[in-house]
């Protein structure tokens, strides 16, 4: 480590220490998350460290990848919020988009207003017949002058209650190919014809959420990547969902390992080899995110990255799976509101959600060990 | 051990069937983290079924045949304790719905906010304790069954029990049958799910990476069943607790495959699968969880260390 880089971690562990919140919201539905995170957010960006990875042209802090990394070290070790919260998509998919793709309209416009914390983004991707086949999306949008009339549905949309905006992907040319009849268009949340329904998950939070469209008119300067381009623009996106993004996450869960081993008597022999066990595999999968997103530092991500995402994912559940465990299914930690039981069955949706362990293993197989296509 | 069923035991799960038909089972229209079928519970009761190992000629296999089978419903009623474990405990038939604790009778329990009856496994004997309702906190979870604890642990009505190893052992199949007839049920729920759901222009379970998932979920199911009833069967320590330690250290997998074919959809309250994975974490960590039962196992075979 340079001097430079003790240094970054110093003023991290000082910032860090002096600004997170002593407690998460008050509710994990609806408003109170709202304000919650979008405070968190504005705090973050008045400290200097809103947009880490963001390129300072953009108002990031263009931090280089190891930079990001002492970062998220230092933000797990504050036990600061999750950054899988509602700011996540604007920070990590649609700024990053906005910043490949967008016009010098659309980046000074957004920009600014989500590294500053004054809009929350959620995602129109999924749809009941289009998850992990999202090339199959049917929402229809049809130019009408200088708007785009979309009707249709998504689904899984995280957050859609409290979002400003969306990025969502719609059919506009049904007669082309799939990947080249899709748009990649801003869809302001409050606009006529939009209908969002509340999911409840298994987990306890209104997670997820159903958007309806019924002629929703958007201004055709909202489409972002150009007209039926959109397939690429969204996997510009979906790229940044396969990579860094999550190393304060996994490095949360590194910390519980440790913390649970440290709690955990030599009685315990058989808890004892199992979290030993995660413990090592928890530093194999560090190492390679570390790896990953070293080597990934001058290039897109590219696909060695669904390994990671796959080991994280898989990591998770077990760590999850091994807290509960070692608690006790009767334990107070357990069975409270939000505690160690809800992160336990809030983990089954990593091998789910943004992009499946079927898809990761795919990707592994065909492009990263140059199988043939099944 | 005959691995056919006999007519007797045939025509109880047919019986079984018919009643269960006959009955508003809660469907889950509306998301709820449980259902408790209260009225099923009442009728399962009623019809003798509950007392099934206490008719001459029956046994703890029978009683497992029945848990297995209710186990399968999106409804949650309490068998497990009454049919198998009751009888062996010389409890009266009427002294129902049980709820279950280890070592500590303030710890939350499974059904306690039903309960008459509250047993707590205290190592060498067990303390049987009439319950007061009024004496029960409910605690509001996700674990898909009524949880309650005692309020206070003063001036309870109670008595001792001496024979704590049948308990355990009774509890230890009482818990694999339940958990093999919750896997039964998820897995059939997904089958369905993943013939029907189409992704990439075919069915879902036309891929052979989910075929051969759910193929090993199905191994899983019917080795979880089969130890269950053996153990019914047997009446043995050992195999109590291998039974109850395989079902046990196959939960968290089984639960993460079958989620997994389902999509988000599976992980939302209008998919009923959460029912049976919510049941499941809960049997996982019952009795100190399948490491536990594993050291049992292998200290009822072959003595202690």
């Amino acid at each position: 480590m340079t001097s430079a880089i003790d240094s970054l971690r110093e003023q991290a562990r000082a910032w860090l220490r002096a600004n997170v919140p002593s407690s998460g919201p008050t509710s994990e539905d609806g408003p109170a998350l709202r304000s919650f995170a979008l405070a968190w957010q504005k705090r973050q960006a008045g400290g200097g460290w809103a947009g880490i990875s963001w390129p300072k042209e953009f108002g990031g802090r263009g931090a280089s990848v190891l930079e990001q990394i002492v970062w998220f070290e230092e933000y797990a070790r504050a036990g600061a919020p999750s950054p899988l919260d509602a700011s996540f998509v604007g920070l990590n998919h649609a700024g990053p988009t906005l910043i490949a793709c967008g016009t010098s309209e659309q980046k000074a416009f957004h920009l600014s207003k989500i590294l500053n914390g004054e809009v929350l983004w959620c995602q129109g991707f999924s749809e009941p017949g289009a998850g992990s086949d999202l090339a199959a999306v049917k929402a229809r949008g049809r130019v009408e002058g200088n708007h785009l009339v979309v009707d249709g549905q998504k689904i899984w949309t995280s957050y859609a209650d409290i979002a400003d905006y969306q990025e969502l992907l719609v059919r506009t040319d049904p007669t082309a190919a799939r990947s080249r009849a899709l748009t990649w268009i801003i869809c302001p949340m409050y606009l006529p014809g939009i209908t969002v329904r509340p999911i409840k998950t298994m987990a306890g939070p209104f997670k997820y959420c159903e958007v309806f469209y019924e002629g929703v008119r958007i201004p055709l300067s909202n489409i972002v990547g150009g007209l039926h381009n959109g397939w690429p623009t969204a996997m510009s996106t979906l790229a940044f969902e396969r990579g860094t993004a999550s190393l304060a996450l996994l490095l949360g869960l590194l910390r519980t390992v440790e913390q649970l081993l440290a709690r955990c008597p030599d009685s315990r022999a058989a808890m004892r080899t199992r979290l030993a066990e995660l413990r090592a595999e928890g530093a194999s999968v560090r190492a390679m995110a570390y790896r990953f997103a070293l080597d990934a530092a001058a290039s897109v991500p590219d696909s060695s990255g669904s390994i990671v995402r796959l080991c994280f994912a898989e990591f998770g559940q077990r760590v999850t799976a091994a807290a509960v465990d070692f608690f006790g299914i009767d334990a107070p930690e357990v069975l409270a509101d939000h505690g160690l039981g809800y992160a336990y069955l809030d983990a089954f949706s990593e091998t789910i959600a943004g992009g499946t362990a079927e898809i990761q293993r795919n990707i592994i197989a065909e492009r990263v060990l140059g199988l043939p296509k099944a | 051990m005959n691995y056919g069923m006999t007519d007797d035991q045939t025509s109880i799960l047919g019986g079984l069937d018919q009643l269960i038909a006959s009955q508003a089972i809660p469907a889950p229209t509306e998301p709820r983290f449980f259902y408790y079928g209260a009225e099923l519970e009442r009728a399962v009761a009623e019809a003798g079924y509950l007392d099934i190992a206490r008719e001459e000629g029956f046994g703890a296999l029978e009683a497992a045949l029945i848990t297995e089978r209710l186990a399968r419903l999106t409804c949650v009623i309490e068998v497990a304790a009454s049919s198998i474990i009751a009888p062996a405990l010389a409890i009266p038939p009427g002294m129902r719905p049980i709820a279950l604790a280890l070592g500590d009778a303030g710890k939350p329990a499974r059904f306690l906010p039903q309960a008459r009856v509250l047993l707590v496994d205290r190592g060498t004997n067990v303390l049987l304790i009439e319950v007061d309702p009024n004496n029960v906190e409910p605690i509001d979870t996700l674990m898909a069954y009524p949880y309650g604890r005692l309020r206070s642990l003063e001036h309870l009505r109670q008595r001792v029990i001496d024979d704590a190893t049948t308990f355990r052992r009774r509890w230890r199949v009482a818990l694999a049958a339940e958990a093999a007839g919750c896997m039964a049920a998820g897995l059939a729920q997904v089958v369905e799910h993943v013939k029907a759901r189409q992704a990439f222009g075919r069915p879902l379970g036309a891929f052979q990476a989910i075929q051969h998932r759910l193929a090993m979920a199905a191994e899983t199911v019917e080795s979880a069943r089969w130890l269950a009833l053996r153990a019914a069967w047997s009446d043995s320590d050992a195999d109590a607790a291998m039974a109850a330690g395989f079902a046990q250290s196959r939960i968290a997998q089984i639960t993460y495959d079958l989620h997994q074919f389902c999509g988000a959809m599976g992980l939302t309250l209008e998919f009923p699968l959460h029912l049976w994975t919510y049941r499941l974490r809960s049997l996982a960590g019952e009795l100190g969880g399948a490491s536990m039962q594993a050291r049992s196992a292998a200290i009822a075979t072959w003595g202690s260390a």
